[in-house]
């Protein structure tokens, strides 16, 4: 109960030159927590919308369950949803809004109540259910709003950026209760987030998607050790990966990464991707996360290899870490330090890559080159 | 609490509460010229100059009035009862009509949606006259002379009504729908439930603008209604006042039938009225 298969599913809006949402396929088990993140305007409420059946699919397939349901309406879908300002009704009382859609199916008066009732527990707005919504604060609206999907015990949830009104302490909070409410509920989800954070926090697998376009489906810690391409790369993490241009070359056997200011020796776990790659000049993204990156407080010693020297322009605390931005030539690099060590603008540190967490991408298609090979 | 605020009042704040007082005091002059008028005994009537306020107040304009009715053909009641029963009919089918055309034209998408809602807005542009004869023909035309049918039916079209309530309820989120629709919300449903209830202030304000016109309608008895038994209330107030418009005797009946044609509408409007600012405020809507 509460699969979603997206079978090369396209939305394409009338007078738009691209489709919204292009060729989706996927398969959602049931009891997942699943996250649609990107930018804005990626495709990721219309996607929601068409599994909610708000809006019409184009192309494609959508089954829940195994039944086929394009077009079927949504109170026929055994679906709820939360809108990100919530939708409750303004002229019906918190528990006429949680009662509505029992209502609407039928169900009897005492048990509306029952239901009513255990969901205003859990959620801990027993004391607001005679309000209009007017009357409430954005966090409690949020809950009513949560309320009013857990209430009919629907085999799917759909969440479109629930928390992106509230302030960033709520936020945290009401993460952490919909992440708790969700297994304990078993019910599949899907939650649509712009945040990367919310993402990474929230999914058991993570969608991220781009110009419509599935960018690459996995798990959070696989999303964020093995990115598939330089967009879900630069998208999550925070700050945001580092990326170097450069060149490969082979010499003696061995590849090289090389650019004007450094020259470092590829591990080998790359050698296959690059023999394939036949062109003669191999132009490369290097990727390497803030915290794999090494700052050395003294200046580079030209002895030392996979050592340049690069030139600090600002500090950023934030507490448990310090971000030193340095630059290297024309590249700029965030690299995260320990923060008892103080870096000033204009030191000149030497800066250095842990190569086993390092990533290559082709500069011409943004792929990674490490799909598959890749062990860390 | 009061203390504080008035502390807080500037000369600005002063100025303007003394010019909208006196402006509101004149502009309620009329309304309290009316309500003593039709009070006023005969001599105080043609007292010259003329006085604002009643000295010695009567009913006998009012029993004039009605006795004067009683003498033609209808009795008075009749007139009352017509203007009720159109006033009634015609009041709740331009509501209902019109909020649902409103709706429709405002939140669903369908082939001519613009065209219909440039004929919708090209149709204020009409003056009334110009309607009168095309109206009598169609009217004539399916047999509705001497029928309340007859009243409503022209008054039903009311283009400024699902006007104002288009632009009222393409305002009301389409979240709002679309939760009702996952909530398992029939077309009907979310309309009943969350659109109608939501358009109060809307259709408050169209009530009273309907009301209005209705109440104070003479064409159609005019036009549509050769029964004498048929026609309205405003309708026999008119004949009255302009068949006795030189008579010096009937001054007193005038009197009585302005205050009767007003209170109504007096009425509707500040019942409406405090409906308007009451689901303003708490509707939660912006
Ligand atoms: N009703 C619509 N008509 C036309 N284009 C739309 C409509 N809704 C969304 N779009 C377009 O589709 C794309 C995806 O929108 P959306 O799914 O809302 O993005 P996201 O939720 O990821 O921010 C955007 O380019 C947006 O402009
Ligand atoms: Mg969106």
């Amino acid at each position: 109960m509460g699969s979603i298969t997206f079978n090369h599913v396209f939305k394409q809006y009338k007078g738009e030159s691209r489709p919204a949402v292009n060729d989706f396929h996927l398969s959602i088990e049931e009891g997942e927590f699943l996250v649609l993140v990107g930018p804005s305007g990626c495709g990721k409420s219309t996607t929601l919308r068409m599994l909610a059946g708000l809006e019409e699919i184009s192309d494609g397939e959508l089954y829940i369950d195994d039944k086929f349901v394009n077009y079927v309406s949504p109170k026929d879908r055994d679906i709820a949803m939360v809108f990100q300002n919530y939708a409750l009704y303004p002229n019906l009382t918190v528990y006429e809004n949680i009662a509505l859609g029992l209502k609407l199916r039928k169900t009897a008066k005492y048990d509306i109540e029952l239901r009513v009732n255990r969901v205003a527990k859990i959620l801990e707005i027993s004391h607001l259910l005679d309000r209009k919504p007017s009357q409430l604060s954005g966090g409690q609206k949020q809950r009513v709003a949560l309320g009013r999907a857990i209430a009919r015990e629907p085999q799917v949830f759909l969440m479109d950026e629930p928390l992106s009104n509230l302030d960033a302490k709520l936020r945290a909070q009401t993460r952490a209760e919909i992440i708790k409410l969700q297994s304990d509920l078993k019910r599949t989800m899907v939650y649509v987030t712009h945040d990367q954070v919310e993402a990474m926090t929230m999914g058991t697998r993570i969608v991220v998607m781009k110009d419509g376009v599935i960018q690459q489906v996995a798990p959070p810690r696989q999303l964020y050790d093995e990115p598939s391409n330089l967009f879900v790369a630069g998208f999550i993490g925070s700050p945001q990966m580092n990326f170097v241009n450069g060149t490969v070359t082979l010499e003696e056997g061995s590849y090289f990464f090389s650019n004007k200011r450094m020259k470092l020796l590829i591990p080998r776990r790359y050698d296959d991707q690059f023999k394939r790659m036949d062109r003669s000049v191999r132009n490369v993204v290097l990727g390497v996360r803030p915290e794999h990156v090494i700052l050395k407080a003294e200046e580079a010693d030209d002895e030392e290899r996979g050592f340049v020297s690069s030139s600090v322009q600002m500090t950023e605390v934030t507490g448990a870490d310090s971000y030193v931005y340095v630059n290297v030539g024309e590249s700029k690099i965030i690299a995260r330090t320990d923060p008892g060590i103080t870096y000033r603008k204009d030191d000149k540190p030497a800066i250095g890559f842990n190569m086993a967490k390092i990533h290559f991408f082709d500069e011409n298609t943004g792929a990674s080159l490490a799909i598959g090979g890749d062990e860390g | 609490m009061l203390l504080s605020r008035l502390r807080r009042i500037t000369f600005f704040d002063f100025a303007l509460v003394l010019g909208f007082t006196a402006l509101a005091a004149f502009m309620s002059l009329p309304i309290i010229f009316i309500l003593n008028h039709a009070f006023k005994p005969t001599n105080e009537l043609f007292l010259f100059p003329p006085r604002f306020f009643v000295q010695n107040p009567t009913f006998s304009n009012f029993e004039q009035l009605f006795l004067h009715a009683t003498n033609a053909t209808v009795p008075f009641s009749r007139y009352v009862f017509n203007s009720v029963v159109v006033v009634t009919m015609t009041l709740v089918s331009v509501i209902v009509v019109s909020t649902m055309a409103a709706y429709v034209l405002a939140k669903y998408r369908f082939h001519f949606k613009q065209i219909i809602l440039s004929m919708i807005t090209l149709s204020l542009m009409f003056a009334p006259e110009t309607v009168g004869i095309p109206r009598y023909l169609i009217i004539s035309g399916i047999h509705l002379n001497n029928t309340y049918l007859g009243h409503v039916l022209p008054a039903l079209a009311s283009p400024i009504a699902v006007f104002m309530l288009v632009g009222f309820i393409s305002q009301i989120p389409n979240e709002l729908l679309e939760a009702a629709k996952i909530d398992g919300a029939s077309h009907v449903g979310i309309f009943a439930r969350i659109v109608l209830p939501l358009s109060v202030p809307a259709i408050a304000t169209i009530s009273i603008f309907t009301f209005q016109g209705v109440w104070g309608d003479v064409e159609t008895s005019t036009l549509f209604m050769q029964d004498e038994t048929m026609r309205t209330l405003a309708f026999y107030v008119n004949s009255l006042l302009s068949g006795l418009q030189n008579s010096v005797a009937a001054q007193n009946v005038a009197a009585a039938a302005g205050l009767l044609m007003f209170i109504p509408n007096l009425i509707i409007f500040l019942l409406f009225q405090r409906k308007v600012l009451e689901t303003m405020i708490h509707s939660g809507i912006k």
